[in-house]
Formats: C-alpha cells, structure tokens, sequence
C-alpha cells in the first residue's frame, strides 16, 4: 500500500542557521560553524549538525501525518550537509504505521535516510 | 574506559523549548503558545521530537563532559545514525534524568565506531525516550571527503 507522501521544500541552508542550532541544541562543535576548525579537520567547510536535519525530518512527519503520536524514528546520516544547499524532504507510507524519507538536496545527493512507525 | 555516563537531572523550559524550535524553523504552535499546546491535549508545551540533543548538550553534567570521560574530541566525531523510540510525552515543567551505556565499540579503517544506548526518564520515573546513537571518530584526517561512511 506504498503511498507517497507530499515533498517538503527546504530554503538553502545559511551559516546563522548552524550557529543559531548550536547555541540552541547546546552542541557548539566548531565543526559546525568555525571555517577555520573545520579546515583544520579536513573538511572544506563547516558542516551542518545531523541532528539539525533530523528535526527537519522529525518535523516533516508531523506535518504528514498530524495527530497521530510518534513511536519510533531512527536515521542514517548519508553525507553531510553544507550552508547554501537546498534540501527537499521525500517520504512515504509502507503500512499505515509505517513509513521512510530521506533528505537530499536539490542536485539528488541524499543526505539523510530513516523510518518511522506510528503508535 | 567507563561504560555508563549519568547525567544532571533537567528541568525542561517553555522559553528553552521555543528557541529549539524556533532554530529547526518548527511552524507547530504547541511548541509556541500554552493555549495551543493545551487544545492539542497537552498538559503544559511539549518538546519537539528530537529534544534530548539540548538535555544532552545543556546539562549540568553534559555531552563534553561524556566525550573528555571516554577520551573523544569532539571535533573528531560525526554522527552517523541516530534512533528514538518514545515513551511518555516529555513537557515542559519535567525534570529529566538520564543515563547513556557504551553498547559496542569497533575499528572500520581509519574509523573508530562508538554506539550507546540513552534512557531518559521523568520526574515520574516513566521512559520518556530511548536514543540510540552511532559516533563515528575520524581518527586520521587526510583533507579527504568522508562522506562514505555507511
């Protein structure tokens, strides 16, 4: 009974939206918001929090599918995220308790996976 | 290296709760305004889904203190899965305690995975959630891309 659920669009994703996570989730990694850390790391920049994403996704299904209570939820962070991407959030109904999403941006890279299930 | 990790008991905040929200752009009203949170049957704002990451990370005992007790940087690690399984509604007045267990532990390359198992309970000693969680420590960096890491 697949059933697919309406794609959510994210706005591209700016540097004070990670300092503005980090100071209110509490998780300040300069990985996250200081270039310069963040090269120093290997990376080429700073890089989004996962679990920013995963609110996202945490949002998306509330929106699908309101009032029903969340059960489960688990994710698997694919690549990482960067600011000035775009995200569009995909899911679908396997059972009616049930469902996946990802997250990608709008070049197709998934950046994020997981399921759910409904109480 | 210490298998269990307990936090400070926390207080959750409506004013706390809000800025959470406000920075994952939630449009819910429950996590806004009392009123709306009590028509949705709440009895006070409840915490959006994935709340605990602020438990862990403002807590009087929190997640750095966590990483310096198992030795991690945490400009090493990346979060690589995460799952919750819920319990109880976790709403603002509560006072959460909780208590985090290294499950397993293992070398990829040049990667060390770390996965721990987190129960957070009320005032009322009711499981509000269980998260899982994989770290994964870079323990070399070569400038290269790590986005494979399934």
């Amino acid at each position: 009974m697949a059933q697919k659920l309406p794609n959510i669009h994210k706005d591209a994703l700016a540097p004070i939206d990670m300092v503005r996570y980090s100071g209110a989730s509490g998780d300040f990694n300069e990985i996250h918001t200081v270039p310069k850390v963040a090269r120093q790391k290997g990376l080429k920049e700073p890089i989004a929090h996962g679990m920013l994403l995963m609110g996202w996704a945490a949002e998306a299904i509330e929106e699908w599918l309101p009032d029903r209570k969340l059960n489960k939820f688990t994710v698997r962070f694919v690549s990482m995220a960067h600011a000035g991407e775009a995200f569009v959030i995909e899911g679908m109904l396997t059972t009616e308790n049930a469902g996946e999403l990802q997250i990608k941006d709008t070049s197709g890279t998934g950046k994020l996976v997981g399921s759910f299930e409904m109480e | 290296m210490e298998q269990e990790f307990h936090y400070a008991p926390f207080r959750v905040e409506a004013g706390k709760v809000r800025e959470f929200a406000r920075a994952l752009g939630l449009q819910n009203p429950v996590y806004f305004d009392r009123q709306a949170a009590l028509d949705a049957g709440y009895r006070d704002i409840p915490a959006p889904p994935t709340y605990t990451t602020v438990i862990d990370f403002w807590n009087e005992r929190d997640f750095y203190q966590l990483f310096s007790q198992w030795g991690l940087d945490p400009n090493d690690i990346l979060h690589g899965e995460q799952s919750f399984e819920y319990g109880e509604d976790i709403i603002s007045g509560d006072v959460i305690t909780a208590k985090a267990v290294l499950t397993d532990q293992f070398d990829k390359k040049d990667k060390r995975f770390y996965q721990f198992e987190t129960t957070y309970r009320n005032q009322n000693r009711e499981v509000v959630r269980i998260g899982r969680a994989t770290l994964i420590e870079r323990r070399e960096q070569h400038g290269a891309e790590i986005a494979e890491h399934s």
